[in-house]
């Protein structure tokens, strides 16, 4: 249950419903409300372009998505002790890898799910501090269940952004920092670049 | 303690083995965080004798889940899911969650009669909430907070806290109440393969990890803090996670030890 929905996770952030529109204009809540919504109308109105054309469908992933996100932050979490004395382009390169197994994931979660999945933002509620907060929803998968899915946010110069997404309290980070960390530190990190570009290593079933 | 006798035994046993065992335990894994994990050693062995049960179990899984429609497959589910509502109900009064229980024993009384034995969940429908409670969890909530990992044979991952308390609820589970002899032993099975069949999405990605036996251990423990904390644990300390690595980079992150 826990990994299809770490799965269906990332599928679900696009699926807003847009429940609270009485949020500040920059927080969190209200960033993971406006952009999964306006990934989600676009997708539900263009669903038969998007399923015979699945790269213009993660064009806009990518698009929309990406500016949300502080992959290069998750990369060095999840690198971790692993990640000392790496260069920064060798991190950048292993987030970015990272990145585009998401995407691929995300593309094909929207195509598959669109129609079936629901998801409410929750209320911000008071964890919020200057530089870290989390935004909680709750997703109502195809069998009526309901799944929480947080995501956490870190302020960054460039406004707030998402570096963490935890599913039942499993998180992201911390799973595969577990599996990343020593597996860089025995193979070294060009081995692991190498298993997620070629879709070896798998993330987020 | 009439009809659990058989059962409890083998637990029992299980767990003196366990215990055993962990007498001789190995080192743990280095290169991850710090797991509460001392009888790694023991629970890796574990680990690998039931995925060797697996090759016998999986199997089985996967064709119950392909000749049992998605209907019937909930419904096995809502059934065995229901039997647990006394157990949850028990320690709810235990953990002084009053509210919450009044809420499980209108669950069991809706579901055990208009669900039809529980097949039909017709509480969620009516919109009474479902809660998951046992005896690991109140001892959580009482302050054992901190329970070392433990691999239970056939059961899987828990804590020696869990473990026990696993034995504890199924004294009062109904399941030995109401089933007796090879009936119970069937009801036992179904629920396992039941279960089984519940993670058959997740095998692939077990498969590809790294090291999964670290990859279920990290899953578990998570989820069961999540349990603990009736779904709203404290948020992570990230923090710790770039200690020392970049602090250069991070001035801000670098906390005491």
């Amino acid at each position: 249950m826990k990994f299809r929905i770490l799965c269906l996770l990332a599928i679900a952030s696009l699926f807003s419903g847009s429940l609270y529109a009485q949020t500040e204009a920059d927080s969190p809540v209200f960033l993971v409300e406006s952009i999964t919504g306006k990934i989600f109308s676009d997708v539900t109105n263009n669903l038969e372009q998007y399923t015979e054309n699945p790269e213009a469908l993660k064009d806009l992933v990518r698009r929309d998505l990406m500016p949300l996100l502080d992959i290069n932050y998750s990369a060095r979490l999840i690198l971790g002790r692993a990640g000392r004395g790496l260069e920064k382009e060798k991190i950048e390169e292993f987030a970015t890898s990272m990145s585009n197994l998401l995407i691929d994931r995300y593309a094909k979660g929207l195509l598959q799910f669109s129609s079936k999945i629901k998801l409410q933002v929750l209320p911000q509620r008071g964890d919020l501090n200057e530089k870290l907060t989390r935004v909680k929803t709750r997703v109502t998968l195809p069998d009526g269940g309901e799944a929480p899915v947080d995501y956490a946010f870190r302020k960054t110069p460039d406004g707030w952004k998402a570096f963490d997404v935890v599913v039942e309290g499993i998180s992201y980070v911390t799973t595969y920092r577990n599996q990343i960390m020593p597996e860089v530190q025995a193979n070294g990190i060009d081995s692991v670049i190498e298993r997620l570009n070629t879709g070896q290593l798998q993330l987020a079933e | 303690m009439y009809p659990d006798l058989h059962k409890l035994r083998i637990i029992g046993c299980l767990v003196v083995i366990a215990l055993l065992l962990a007498g001789c335990a190995g080192t743990q894994s280095r290169n991850t965080d710090p797991v509460n994990d001392p009888w790694e050693g023991y629970n890796r062995k574990v680990f690998a004798f039931n995925e060797g049960m697996d090759k016998v179990v999986r199997p089985i899984a996967v064709g119950y889940d392909k000749i049992t429609p998605d209907p019937v497959q909930r419904g096995v589910g809502n059934f065995f899911r229901n039997l647990d509502a006394p157990v949850t109900y028990v320690n709810q009064v235990l953990q002084g969650k009053f509210k919450h229980s009044i809420s499980t024993l209108g669950r069991f009384l809706v579901n055990s009669t208009f669900g039809l034995l529980g097949f039909f969940d017709i509480a969620t429908q009516m919109g009474i909430p479902f809660y998951n409670e046992d005896l690991g969890q109140t001892m959580a909530n009482w302050g054992y907070d901190d329970s070392r990992y433990l691999m239970l044979p056939i059961f899987g991952p828990s804590t020696f806290r869990d473990g026990t308390g696993r034995l504890a609820d199924s004294f009062y589970s109904p399941v030995g109440r109401v089933f007796h002899g090879s009936n119970r032993w069937g009801l036992w099975i179904m629920r396992g393969i039941d279960r089984r069949a519940m993670y058959l999405e997740q095998d692939a990605e077990l498969n590809s990890a790294y090291d999964p036996y670290v990859l279920m251990r990290d899953v578990w423990m998570q989820n069961r803090q999540f349990q603990i904390y009736d779904g709203d644990p404290p948020m992570l300390d990230y923090d710790l996670y770039l200690e020392d690595d970049f602090e250069e980079e991070d001035p801000g992150t670098t906390g005491g030890q």
